[in-house]
This record gives C-alpha cells, sequence and structure tokens, in this order.
C-alpha cells in the first residue's frame, strides 16, 4: 500500500514551517468557499487563530523525501501523460488536482483500457467523461491527482508510463467538414404526396457538427432509382451519403438492398440501439460512408444517428462489432425533456 | 455504324423527302453517338443503354430517331421542344452524355462547299453532308441525371386520379391540398371537352 509521509504538528508549534497542502475555508454565514491558505504558504503567528478557526488545530508539514513527490508535482506528472492531441491544462493544481479541457471542438475519444490500467495503480487516479461525448473547446474532459499529499515518485511513473505507453488517455478528435449528399427515398415524398420531414432533422445535426448537406436527391421506392441517385452522389463526389427511408421490413423497403447494388459493402444493417434497430452503416472502396437512417430519426430527438454521425465525420471507419458494442447502454428512456447528451444513452461502451 | 448515304436515305423516306433539316439532324446524330462512344446503336446491347434528349421537333427529330433507333415509345428519346437544333445522347451504361448544337454559322458557311448550287436550301442540303463536324457543331459535355420515372422499363406506379378517375403511369400525378389530381383535373389542359362520353360498365372510375 501507498502511505502518505509527512510529520503532522500542532498548529501552535508550526509558526515558520511550510503548509503542505491547501487549507479549505466553508463559511456558510458568507457563502465563501474555497482555499485560504495554499501550499508553500509560510505560517505566520497571526494565522494560528485563523487556523484554529477553520477546525485546524493539527496540520500537516511536509517532508518529502528523494523518492517522493508532492501531490502537486504528481498531478502535473500525470496530467502531462493523460493529456492527448487537442487538449491542455492549466498548470495550477487545485487543491492537488489537475483538470484537462479540450483546446477544440470535437469528440472526446478515451483510451477506456489503459485508463483502467492507470487507475490500478494504487495512490494515483484519472476520471474521465465518457468516450465518444461531442465536446466543445473549453470543455473539461478529465481531472487527475494523486491520492497522498505526498506520494512516492514509483506509482506516479508507473502510471504516467501506463498514459504515455497508450499515446495518452484523453484526446480530442476534430469533425472534418465533409459536403454530406441526401438521398430521401419514398414514393410518398417523391411524388409530393406528403412532405419530406427528413431533410430538415438531418441538416441540422449535420451541420451542427460543421458540415453541410451539398446535394438532396429524392427518389421513388425503386431499386434501380434508388441506386441512379446513389451514383449520382458519388459521382459528384459527396464526402458522405446519407439515406432515409425504406429502412424497414415493408416490401417497399429496399434501401439497403439499393445502397449494395450501387457498390457499398453493407458493414451492419440492423443496430443494437433503441431507436435505431433499422440502422444500416456501410463503406464504398474508397472509403466513402453511407448511413441508412430509419424513420426513427424524425420522431425521436435522439436515435443511434446520434451516436455515429459524429464518430463517422472524425474519420472512423465504423465495424459491426462497434455497433453490437453500443447495446450496452443503448436503450433510450423517451423522457419527457431531452438531456441528451447528459444522460445513459450511448455511453455504454 | 452504317454510312452516311444509307442514313439520309432511311431518313428520308421515314420522314418523307429530302430537307436541309434532316441532313443536320443526320450528321447531328452521327456525331453524337460518335462522342459518347457507340457505333452500332440498333444492336441488342446499346438498344437499352441509349437515351436522346431532342431539343426541336422538326425535320432534325426524325432523322435522330432514324439514326439513334430512339423512339418515345420506348422512352428512349424525349422532345424537350427548345426551338433548337440540339440533342443530348446519353449513354446509359457509362453515364457520359454529349449535348451537340448546330452552329448558325453553318447556314453561312453552305455556299463555300456548294458554292455552284443555286437553290439554297439545296445547297446547305448538300454542304451539310460534307462539312466537318467542327464546322456544322458545337459538342459540350454535360450531366443529365434522368428522372427515375422517366427511364425505361415498367411503370413505376399506377394510380387514379380523384376527380376524371383517369388511369395515371409514371408519377405524373399532382397533390393539391391532399388530393391526387391528374394534370388536367389540376392545371389548365390543353383540350376543352365538348362532350362527356355516356357512362359504360368498366368504364373510368369516380
Amino acid at each position: 500500500m501507498c502511505e502518505t509521509n509527512q510529520e503532522t504538528i500542532p498548529i501552535k508549534d508550526a509558526i515558520g514551517t511550510i503548509l503542505g497542502h491547501d487549507i479549505t475555508e466553508v463559511n456558510t454565514s458568507t457563502g465563501f468557499k474555497g482555499c485560504r491558505f495554499r501550499r508553500g504558504h509560510v505560517i505566520r503567528e497571526e494565522d494560528v487563530p485563523r487556523f484554529l478557526e477553520l477546525g485546524k488545530e493539527n496540520i500537516y508539514v511536509l517532508r518529502i523525501e528523494d523518492d517522493q513527490m508532492h501531490e502537486d508535482d504528481a498531478a502535473h506528472v500525470l496530467a502531462g501523460a493523460i493529456a492527448g492531441a487537442n487538449t491542455h491544462f492549466v498548470p495550477e493544481p487545485r487543491e492537488g488536482k489537475l483538470t484537462i479541457n479540450a483546446s477544440i471542438a470535437g469528440l472526446l475519444k478515451v483510451n477506456v483500457e489503459a485508463l483502467e490500467c492507470f487507475n490500478s495503480v494504487c495512490a494515483v487516479m484519472c476520471a474521465t467523461r465518457h468516450t465518444n461525448t461531442v465536446v466543445q473547446a473549453g470543455d473539461a474532459l478529465a481531472g487527475t491527482r494523486a491520492i497522498p499529499l505526498v506520494v512516492d515518485r514509483e506509482p506516479v511513473q508507473e502510471a504516467a508510463a501506463i498514459a504515455r505507453e497508450a499515446g495518452a488517455i484523453v484526446s480530442v478528435t476534430p469533425f472534418r467538414q465533409a459536403s454530406v449528399a441526401l438521398v430521401i427515398t419514398g414514393n410518398e415524398v417523391y411524388t409530393g404526396r406528403i412532405e419530406d420531414a427528413f431533410e430538415p432533422v438531418i441538416r441540422e445535426k449535420v451541420s451542427t457538427m460543421g458540415s453541410s448537406v451539398d446535394l438532396v436527391i429524392k427518389s421513388p421506392d425503386n431499386e434501380q432509382a434508388i441506386v441512379a441517385a446513389v451514383r449520382r452522389a458519388r459521382r459528384e463526389g459527396s464526402d458522405m451519403i446519407i439515406m432515409t427511408g425504406g429502412m424497414s421490413v415493408d416490401p417497399d423497403d429496399i434501401t439497403p438492398l439499393a445502397a449494395r447494388a450501387a457498390g457499398a459493402r453493407i458493414e451492419a444493417y440492423g443496430s443494437a440501439v433503441l431507436p435505431g434497430a433499422m440502422f444500416m452503416v456501410g463503406y464504398f472502396d474508397d472509403g466513402v460512408p453511407v448511413l441508412g437512417v430509419p424513420a426513427c430519426g424524425i420522431h425521436h430527438p435522439r436515435t443511434i444517428f446520434d451516436l455515429i454521425l459524429p464518430r463517422v465525420l472524425t474519420g472512423e471507419t465504423i465495424t459491426n462489432k462497434d455497433i453490437a458494442r453500443l447495446g450496452h447502454g443503448g436503450m433510450c428512456l423517451d423522457c419527457p425533456e431531452c438531456r441528451y447528451p447528459v444522460c445513459p444513452f450511448g455511453k455504454g461502451n | 455504324m452504317k454510312t452516311l448515304e444509307e442514313h439520309l436515305a432511311e431518313s428520308a423516306a421515314f420522314h418523307g423527302g429530302d430537307c436541309p433539316g434532316q441532313t443536320l439532324g443526320v450528321r447531328l446524330a452521327r456525331a453524337g453517338l460518335e462522342s459518347i462512344g457507340i457505333d452500332d446503336p440498333l444492336s441488342d446491347h446499346w438498344r437499352k443503354q441509349l437515351m436522346v434528349y431532342v431539343e426541336i421537333d422538326r425535320c432534325a427529330a426524325d432523322s435522330v430517331m432514324v439514326v439513334t433507333g430512339c423512339r418515345v415509345g420506348k422512352r428512349t428519346l424525349k422532345i424537350i421542344d427548345n426551338g433548337i437544333i440540339a440533342a443530348t445522347f446519353i449513354n446509359l451504361e457509362n453515364g457520359k452524355a454529349m449535348r451537340i448544337i448546330a452552329r448558325e454559322e453553318a447556314r453561312e458557311l453552305a455556299g463555300k462547299y456548294a458554292p455552284d448550287v443555286k437553290d439554297k436550301y439545296e445547297r446547305q442540303r448538300r454542304a451539310y453532308s460534307v462539312m466537318p463536324n467542327e464546322e456544322l457543331f458545337d459538342i459540350e459535355e454535360v450531366i443529365v441525371d434522368v428522372p427515375p420515372e422517366d427511364m425505361p422499363g415498367s411503370p413505376l406506379s399506377r394510380v387514379h386520379c380523384t376527380r376524371c378517375g383517369d388511369s395515371i403511369v409514371d408519377m405524373r400525378e399532382v397533390h393539391i391540398n391532399g388530393t391526387l389530381l391528374c394534370r388536367n383535373c389540376a392545371h389548365d389542359v390543353y383540350f376543352k371537352l365538348i362532350k362527356k362520353p355516356e357512362a359504360v360498365h368498366g368504364g373510368k372510375q369516380g
């Protein structure tokens, strides 16, 4: 076990010594909560009554041996190893803790396996937000610290080495600016019998990620026609093709068939997410992704489309295993007021 | 491909006589086929993989039909009557589409190629058969996205007008305030009805 290694002395005997840790004050009458004395403070005679008012009759005075570190120094080492691409931290630990923030908007990627190994080392910790969360510049991503005030160098270095070998633990992948083609299938929309409801939804979600829907093709429920629409999107150089309608099991639902006939390799049709069981993801030979969005994409505020679109826009190639993994945590609770992404939906991996 | 003379003769027979417009149409169709890499348009392979949009409904249109084998009834020939002697030839196999436009200057150049012919139309007819493509036509590569309901093959849909009962195929219906109508009922029609037919068993619905 790791043990703290500092000397406890009465505050009345501490004048002239160096305070080894921050002292927090919580004053309910003034509403103040914060740091009253910081680590490194040389304790003066006039400080003694203040310490006593805060209930600190004894304090830690640090004695740091050569093979030990102060918690602030440990936090620097740990944060430096954890923080990956497009992240930063302000090197001023607060009560021993450093917070790593996003430097850009993008998708948070957490090496969950490495994180678990890191946290298996005693005397250090790192807590992160969920991997694959969409974040904005400045958002907090992770916090890290050593557990004791004075920590042995060895576990700190061991944990830092784990993070470094993993190529950092948290990073933010930027979204590419994709030119998206939307292929809307359905006789009822094509003939104008009903107004399409997909386009505004898809447009909004795509533009939120910094991309744009630049081509919209409507097609009747006819395989040749849908194939022609997809080929046109390919010919016009779209970076991604999103198909709506015809994703279910009725006789008219031929969108996945048509996507395949147009040359796509279907990686997954059917997903372990509710809503979104009829979702499809595939790729063309040149890596252009094609996503099939079922009708739930209109009626539900958040579906599997919201889980997969950001990942695809970072350039990640979605595999059948990725889709399968979404099953854990893939059930939306249909809350009266949707609070996604601050909810369990899609957070199981 | 057949010879120019063969095409000219077939076109004259189909159209019912010689004229400069036909000669121009034959040349235009031959240039169009060449530009999209189709040498034998009447073969089993190509007759289903070739489509032409003709932009005029005069003599040249008949010549294009003869040379290409494309027909309105086969849905391989579309008349977009823009009043321009031009046509777009589409190789449906690879999507390549070329638009061939008759150059206005060719009319004046006819004198250079048949100076001894006094009759203006005969002069043009003869000249158009020998002038090089570069002087006869402007040629541009284009993209044509043929709507699915305009493609050859079985009708994509069949519905009935809720007002007159006429059967409508290939999604030519319109929806007005949620009501499905044929174009005649929805818009101004090109005819004026004199007398309604008497209702017979098995006749129109509605």
